[in-house]
C-alpha cells in the first residue's frame, strides 16, 4: 500500500530525511513529468487518527515546504499500489499542475476571531475610533426564547409569538452587527492576501473564521496588520496561526 | 508548560484537524461522506472522523433542532 502525503513541483533537490507515519518506509518522491508524489510504502490500509500521526503528517508537510512548493494531502489516503498512483497523477495532473502554479511561494494563515463572551455587556472600539455598547453576543443560533410552559399560565400564543418575534429581531441585530464587523476585520487582511476564505459565526462564539494565501514576503506585514486589529477591538480576541500548507486553497 | 502555552498548543491542534482531516487533496469520491451537507471522513469500515470543531457545531445545529421542535409543545413529556 501506497500512503500519500502531498502533491509537490517537480525539484532536483533530493527530499530531506523524513519519517514516515507509524511503522511507514521514509518518504520518498514518485515523479511524474512536471509533478511528483510524495510516499511512503506502508502495510496499514487505515493509518489511526491519533494526534502523534495527525502530526507525523503535517511535520512531513511542513519540512517539504521549506524547498519546494506543495499541495497537502488530506490525512488518510492509501492507495494500493503505484500502478493506481500513477493513473491519480494522470487523471488530475492539470488540477495539479494549475494548484501548484497558483499556491507557489505562498503559504496559508489561520486567523479565528472571538466574541467576548463574558459580561452582559461589551464595548467593541471600532477602527475608527467608536465605541459602541454591544449586546452580549449570545449565541445566534440559541434563540433567547422561552418555551410556551416556560411562560407561565397567564402567558398566550399571542404572547409566546410576540416573544418569538423578538428573538428573531435580536438574532437579525446580531448577526448584521457580526457581518459588519467582521468585514471590518477580514477586508484588510484580504487586500495583503492573494485568497482568502471566511466565514462569519461558524459556531456562536466564533466571529470570523478565516484562511489567508499569503506570500511568503507578506507574512511579516500581515501579522502587523493581525496585531493592529488586535489593538484596534481590543473587546474581541485575535488567533493567528501558520503559516501552513495551502490545505484551505486546492481544487483538486 | 504553562496555561498559556498549553492553550496555544490547543489552539494550533484544533486549526491543524480543521485543516488535515477537512481540508487539502482529495482522491478518493468514497473517502469522504457527506450526511445533511457535512463531509465526514471515511478512514475505515467503521470509523467516521470529523474535525473536532465541525463536530461541535453538528452536535449543537441537532440541539437546537430538537429543542425548537420541543418548544411549543405544552404537555413537555419526557423522552427516553
Amino acid at each position: 500500500m501506497i500512503y500519500l502525503y502531498a502533491i509537490t513541483d517537480w525539484s532536483a533537490t533530493p527530499l530531506p530525511a523524513l519519517t514516515g507515519l507509524e511503522e511507514a518506509t521514509r518518504p520518498e518522491s514518485y515523479p511524474y513529468r512536471d509533478i511528483a508524489a510524495v510516499i511512503s510504502h506502508t502495510t496499514t490500509t487505515t493509518p489511526s487518527p491519533v494526534e502523534t500521526n495527525l502530526w507525523q503528517h503535517e511535520g512531513v508537510l511542513e519540512a517539504l515546504m521549506t524547498d519546494r512548493t506543495i499541495l497537502p494531502v488530506r490525512f488518510g489516503t492509501v492507495l494500493t499500489d503505484e500502478v493506481v498512483l500513477k493513473d491519480v497523477l494522470e487523471t488530475h495532473y492539470a488540477d495539479f499542475a494549475a494548484d501548484l502554479k497558483r499556491v507557489c511561494g505562498r503559504v496559508e494563515l489561520s486567523l479565528r476571531v472571538l466574541w467576548e463572551d463574558e459580561g452582559s455587556t461589551t464595548t467593541l472600539t471600532g477602527a475608527g475610533g467608536r465605541c459602541e455598547e454591544h449586546p452580549r453576543p449570545s449565541p445566534p443560533y440559541l434563540l433567547p426564547t422561552q418555551s410556551w410552559r416556560e411562560m407561565g399560565a397567564e402567558a398566550s400564543g399571542r404572547d409566546y409569538l410576540l416573544s418569538r418575534l423578538e428573538a428573531e429581531r435580536q438574532r437579525q441585530s446580531l448577526l448584521r452587527e457580526a457581518k459588519t464587523l467582521a468585514a471590518e476585520i477580514h477586508t484588510p487582511l484580504a487586500s495583503l492576501s492573494i485568497e482568502s476564505t471566511y466565514q462569519v459565526l461558524h459556531t456562536p462564539c466564533l466571529l470570523l473564521k478565516a484562511a489567508y494565501l499569503v506570500e511568503r514576503e507578506q507574512l511579516k506585514a500581515f501579522r502587523q496588520e493581525v496585531g493592529g486589529l488586535s489593538v484596534a477591538y481590543p473587546a474581541l480576541r485575535f488567533l493567528c496561526t501558520g503559516p501552513w500548507p495551502p490545505y484551505n486553497f486546492v481544487t483538486a | 508548560m504553562n496555561e498559556s502555552a498549553a492553550r496555544e498548543k490547543e489552539i494550533v491542534l484544533v486549526d491543524l484537524l480543521d485543516r488535515i482531516l477537512y481540508k487539502g487533496v482529495i482522491l478518493w469520491g468514497d473517502i469522504t461522506i457527506s450526511v445533511a451537507d457535512v463531509d465526514l471522513i471515511y478512514l475505515g469500515l467503521k470509523v467516521l472522523l470529523t474535525s473536532v470543531e465541525k463536530a461541535e457545531e453538528m452536535r449543537r445545529q441537532t440541539a437546537v433542532k430538537v429543542l425548537n421542535c420541543l418548544a411549543p409543545s405544552s404537555n413537555g413529556g419526557s423522552r427516553s
